[in-house]
């Protein structure tokens, strides 16, 4: 596990680790926490669209907003 | 949704519920990124008419949405196009409403229940869903450590906590 976090990954001319991945995701989830409520409304009925559409999942309801 | 708050804070209006508080996961989402949920749970604080006799009578409330047309669907009542779960508060509930925070969603003004309160909820109920919660709220939330550890201990929620954080954190 330790290998892999610290394996480095070539995107274009940038170079990342595992690692930093792992911590910009979790920057981007902290930074989502902060968006205002009715922007994670909007959210969740995408992904209950997804959940709809792509998922499959015939019994969700997609709520009107 | 704004509808849909609308109708409940019609309800409050009216005198059909004394207070309420969106909780559950809407509520956990006003505190933490978005994730999937399907339905709007809603605690109800009854007045005291409706909860004479140890018996709880949503009678009147389930009349006056069927006037206004809305329709069940298994376990939800649909208002306004959102699956909504309304569930009469008990002691600890009743403490999260009185507590919760007031907000305004598209200009309609409704209560959700404070991240401390969804914690000893969602400890309460403690199903593999409500511990990731619980981790999202720790690690997203600003939670009042000292107002969590009071809610906990009145509610004798403390050793489940304990117990929450060795599990996901060792410690």
């Amino acid at each position: 596990m330790g290998d892999s976090h610290s394996q480095k990954i070539i995107i274009g001319n940038k170079i990342i680790t595992r690692e930093e991945v792992f911590e910009k995701k979790e920057r981007f989830r902290k930074e989502q926490a902060k968006l205002s409520f009715e922007a994670k409304i909007e959210t969740l009925v995408s992904l209950q669209e997804i959940a709809y559409s792509w998922g499959e999942k015939k019994d969700v309801i997609v709520w009107k907003l | 949704m704004k509808n849909t708050i609308k109708v409940i804070n019609e309800l409050k209006q009216k005198g059909l519920i004394k207070d309420y508080a969106i909780g559950g996961a809407i509520a956990a989402l006003r505190w933490v990124e978005p994730f999937f949920t399907r339905d709007l749970d809603i605690f109800i604080i009854l007045p005291k008419k409706l909860k004479e006799k140890k018996l709880i009578i949503l009678s009147p409330i389930y009349e006056y949405l069927k006037k206004k047309g809305y329709l069940w669907k298994e376990q939800w009542i649909i208002i306004e196009g959102i699956p909504v779960d309304l569930f009469p508060a008990d002691e600890l509930e009743k403490e999260a409403v009185e507590n919760a925070k007031e907000i305004e969603y598209q200009g309609e003004k409704t209560k959700i229940i404070a991240p401390e309160y969804l914690i000893a909820l969602f400890l309460r109920t403690n199903r593999d869903k409500d511990e990731r919660k619980i981790k999202m709220l720790l690690e997203q939330a600003q939670i009042n450590m000292e107002k969590l550890t009071k809610i906990l201990n009145k509610h004798g929620l403390t050793e489940k906590f304990v117990k929450y954080k060795e599990k996901y954190y060792g410690r």
